[in-house]
């Protein structure tokens, strides 16, 4: 469809710890992986707690520095500091909406703090594409004034995807941000994604443990353990033919649920 | 016999201006050694009703019911030293989020020999001490922990969630119940270990014929271990069947929706369509809608629906709706 929008090639992350000064430990998060994803499209990565899945999403918004690698953007090389690059195009939704927007502040200037760090619109710009982007992510104008605990959890999470829209991101992160919502909110959620994705040509790269979600809202996917990408590939090909036994044990471990009915 | 036989059970909260019904008229029975889960979505009312059978509400809720039978005793007419006698040696209840509900201060062997029931223990003080320390490994072992010493010495923060959560398993069976509340048991956990505990969970039923209500937000979660389901939604009964009748023949418009609305129950959807949801979202407590409560975001609802529906029991199948969708499965 397109060119490949972000390329990540032989990226990975190691700790050290500070407490030895000879012989220094060095724990690895993240074995050296390498991807890309076209625009439009959703990568999902799916492992176990420490399987170093939030640690791919930290290096790709730069809230960690990697150890080696690169990732391009448009075939542009994003350096590890300049954050002003990285804010306009990579952002990210978190898993507790509650707890990510700043209890004290209204929406209208949650979502205005991004616009002034990062464009140079004036305020009645500004005003003007907040009121936008609230109503793309199906929530009014009026809300602007509200301060986030007057909104339900469903309402608190379309929040969090108006701020990661606003500044017209490439890719957009979300770190198990459908775990906790109700499962009837969490299909608004997905269709709203969606929808978004088909008008903006976002890419998503998708955090979670739920199966059924990677499988209806992914292309491709990556199976993580331990830092070590067991398999990496098309998400229809990998759920039907699982090749590594970590793969088949999580999937079996989701599937039988639903087997004998 | 019926172990639990609730009807029309109403829990509600007294405001300054009118009271307001947390959760109105709900039906529950269940029978000795039946699952049963109870479904609905966050403020369905769901954990207060566990709450109101094992008694530990808050002053502040006001319970109500026509009928509230433990094996056929009215536990509404008993006085609370009386009820709280039957409860506490009939019912156990477990909780979200083991790690918070473990005290993190005391090691594990501690707070299960704390657990264990003073009748079952014999002798003299220093024989009871003995037999307290081997009933507490015994537990252990039941929930399929096989390294006690290790477990028995450690602290809550130093096991993973799911070793936590068979603890509190533990704990719940000190005076073997009859009747386990699993509250939302695996809420937060992986996948893999969800499994484990539903697995011993369900073994448990089997072995002890141990019945079990298992609460849960999510209907495709809790599924493959049921025998019946009860459904509700914002405090009032929606559905109740067995699981192949609300699973494959939902009566309901919302339960017909939560069904739809999981990617993986329904395999048939292609890939990146859209799913089939709700508009709308779930009411607070303070603006619920008067009659039946999914009302506004009900596709077939119509001007009669501002009244509460009745209960319709086609065979065993309960909903409450006006307009059911039973002749689209003919």
């Amino acid at each position: 469809m397109s060119d490949v929008l972000l390329q990540v090639s032989n990226l990975s992350k190691t700790y050290k710890d500070k407490n030895y000064w000879f012989n220094r430990k060095c724990i690895t998060a993240l074995e050296p992986l390498s991807f890309d994803i076209m625009a439009h499209k959703t990568l999902a990565i799916v492992g176990e707690t420490g399987s170093g899945k939030s640690t791919i999403a930290k290096l790709l918004v730069g809230a960690e520095l990697p150890s080696t690698g690169h990732i391009r953007l448009n075939g542009q090389s994003l350096e590890p500091g300049n954050f002003k690059q990285r804010c306009q195009h990579v952002r990210m939704i978190f898993q507790d909406s509650g707890t990510t927007l700043n209890p004290s502040l209204t929406i209208e200037q949650l979502l205005d703090e991004p616009l002034q760090l990062n464009t140079k619109l004036n305020e009645t710009k500004r005003h003007q594409l907040i009121r936008e982007t609230l109503q793309k992510v199906g929530l009014l104008a009026e809300h602007m004034s509200f301060y986030p605990h007057m909104f339900s959890g469903g309402q608190k999470q379309r929040i969090s995807l108006a701020r990661a829209i606003i500044l017209k991101p490439q890719v957009i992160i979300l770190d198990e941000a459908l775990a906790s919502l109700d499962p009837s909110l969490r299909s608004q959620m997905i269709n709203l994604l969606l929808d978004l994705q088909q008008q903006m040509g976002l890419a998503f790269i998708l955090i979670s443990h739920n199966l059924g979600i990677v499988r209806h809202f992914s292309d491709e996917m990556m199976v993580l353990s331990k830092g070590e990408v067991l398999e990496f590939g098309k998400t229809t090909d990998i759920l039907q033919k699982p090749k590594h036994k970590y793969t088949k044990r999580l999937i079996m471990s989701q599937r039988f649920q639903l087997l004998h009915r | 016999m019926n172990l639990i036989d609730i009807r029309n059970l109403s829990i509600k909260l007294q405001t300054s201006t009118k009271p307001i019904f947390a959760v109105d008229r709900v039906n529950l029975t269940m029978k000795e050694g039946e699952v049963r889960g109870l479904v609905g979505e966050s403020g369905s009312g769901k954990s207060l009703l566990a709450q109101a059978i094992v008694g530990v509400l808050d002053e502040k809720w006001q319970v109500d019911a026509d009928r509230f039978h433990w094996r056929g005793n009215d536990l509404m007419r008993l006085s609370a030293e009386e009820r709280k006698a039957i409860i506490s040696k009939d019912v156990a209840m477990i909780f979200q989020e083991p790690m918070a509900c473990l005290d993190p201060t005391t090691t594990i062997g501690e707070q299960l020999e704390e657990a264990v029931d003073v009748e079952q223990l014999t002798g003299y003080f220093w024989q009871k001490r003995q037999q307290r320390k081997l009933a507490a490994i015994n537990l252990l072992h039941k929930v399929g922990i096989k390294q006690h010493e290790v477990c028995v010495k450690s602290f809550p923060h130093q096991l993973t969630d799911a070793l936590c959560q068979r603890v509190m398993i533990a704990m719940a069976l000190a005076r073997r119940p009859m009747l386990l509340i699993a509250d939302e048991p695996t809420a937060a956990m992986e996948s893999t270990n969800q499994g484990q505990i539903f697995r011993l969970l369900a073994s448990l039923n089997q072995l002890k014929n141990m019945s079990i209500l298992l609460i849960s937000h999510d209907l495709e979660n809790v599924t493959h271990w049921t025998n019946t389901i009860t459904v509700m939604y914002s405090g009032q009964f929606v559905e109740a069947g067995t699981t192949e009748q609300i699973f494959n023949q939902p009566y309901h418009p919302y339960t017909r929706a939560l069904v739809d609305s999981s990617p993986k129950a329904s395999r048939m959807i292609p890939n990146k369509s859209r799913l089939m949801t709700l508009p709308g979202s779930i009411p607070t407590l303070q603006h619920l809608p008067i009659g039946c409560r999914l009302g506004p975001r009900c596709p077939r609802a119509q001007q009669k629906c501002v009244h509460a529906p009745k209960i319709k029991n086609f065979h065993s199948h309960q909903v409450s709706c006006h307009f059911p969708l039973k002749d689209n499965y003919s």
